[in-house]
C-alpha cells in the first residue's frame, strides 16, 4: 500500500493517528490511514500515507492541527528512509 | 488445451478469470491470451505464486501465457489446503463499540489481509460492508491489489439496492444469497467478521 516515494507518518497513540486523519480529511487532502509497515515500530500500529506531492500541504495542516507525527519516513527503494 | 481471451478485461478480471479457468482445467495447461502491461503481469504473478508453470510468448494478438503444472500434485499431504478460504464482511465496522474506532478497524484489517502470505480466496460483502466496496470506500486501492491476487471480490445484490448504492460499486461484482450461502457451506473455511 506504499508505493516508492510516498511518505508514511507516524505517531504515538491511536487518539492522534485518528485526529491527524479527521484534520486532514476536513481539508480534503488525499490521505490513507494505513497498518503501519511492518519494518516500521510503532506503538498503535497506524500510519498516514501520503504522495509526495502533497507533503507541504499534509505537513503544515498537521502542524497548525498540533498533531505532528512523531516519526516521518519516506519510502525509496523499498527502505523506509526515517526524515523526522 | 484449453486457450481463453482476456483482453480487454478490466482488472482483476482477467485473474479472476484465469483462477476459474484454472479450477475447471484440474490440472490441463491452460493458454491465456492477455493485454500487454498490468493484465499480464497480474495473471502471471497470481499462477506463479500459485505454484504454476509459466511461459510466455508473443503474438501478433499480444502476449500468450502458457500456464502448466498441478501444484496440488507438488504440495505436502500436511499442506494441503482443505477447500477455499471465505471471509463474510457483514458490516462496515469490526466488532463492538465505538463507530469510528470499528471503521478503521475494519479498513485495517482489509489492507492488512494483503500483507499475508495466503490472501483469501473469497470476500463477501454484505449489508452494511457493502460501503467498502462502493463509491467512497477507502479500501478500493487495496480490493484492487487483493483481486489482482486471486481474491474474488462480492457483494451482496440485495444489500447494494437496499443502500442505493447498486451503480456505485466500484470493486468486484454483484452476487446474490445462493452463492453466499453455497460459498460458506462449501468453504474450508468461513470467517464472519
Amino acid at each position: 500500500m506504499v508505493r516508492d516515494g510516498d511518505f508514511v507518518a507516524l505517531f504515538n497513540s491511536i487518539h492522534r493517528v485518528m485526529k491527524a486523519e479527521k484534520e486532514l480529511k476536513a481539508r480534503g487532502l488525499p490521505i490513507l490511514l494505513i497498518p503501519a509497515p511492518r519494518a516500521l515500530q510503532t506503538e498503535c500500529g497506524l500510519a498516514i500515507r501520503y504522495a509526495a506531492t502533497e507533503r507541504v500541504a499534509v505537513e503544515d495542516a498537521l502542524a497548525e492541527g498540533g498533531v505532528e507525527p512523531v516519526e516521518l519516513y519516506v519510502k525509496r527503494d523499498e527502505e523506509y528512509v526515517r526524515i523526522r | 488445451m484449453k486457450t481463453i481471451d482476456c483482453r480487454n478485461m478490466a482488472c482483476p478480471l482477467p485473474v479472476v478469470t484465469v483462477k476459474r479457468a484454472l479450477a475447471e482445467a484440474a490440472g490441463e495447461p491452460l493458454e491465456v491470451l492477455l493485454d500487454e502491461g498490468a493484465p499480464r503481469e497480474n495473471v502471471s504473478r497470481f499462477a506463479t505464486n500459485r505454484g504454476f508453470l509459466v511461459q510466455e510468448r508473443s503474438t501478433e494478438q499480444g502476449p500468450v501465457l502458457l500456464i502448466s503444472g498441478n501444484p496440488l500434485a507438488a504440495e505436502q499431504p500436511t499442506a494441503k489446503r482443505e477447500g477455499a478460504t471465505v471471509i463474510l464482511i457483514g458490516s462496515d465496522r469490526m466488532g463492538d463499540g465505538p463507530e469510528e474506532l470499528g471503521r478503521l478497524l475494519l479498513k485495517n484489517f482489509i489492507i492488512t489481509l494483503l500483507d499475508l502470505a495466503a490472501t483469501p480466496d473469497r470476500l463477501l460483502f454484505v449489508n452494511s460492508g457493502v460501503f467498502l466496496t462502493t463509491e467512497g470506500s477507502e479500501v478500493l486501492e487495496a480490493l484492487e491489489k487483493l483481486g489482482n491476487r486471486g481474491t474474488e471480490v462480492l457483494s451482496c445484490g440485495i444489500c447494494l439496492d437496499y443502500f442505493q448504492r447498486k451503480d456505485k460499486l466500484r470493486a468486484g461484482a454483484v452476487t446474490n444469497m445462493f452463492t453466499i450461502a453455497e460459498s460458506m457451506l462449501q468453504a474450508g473455511s468461513a470467517v464472519r467478521i
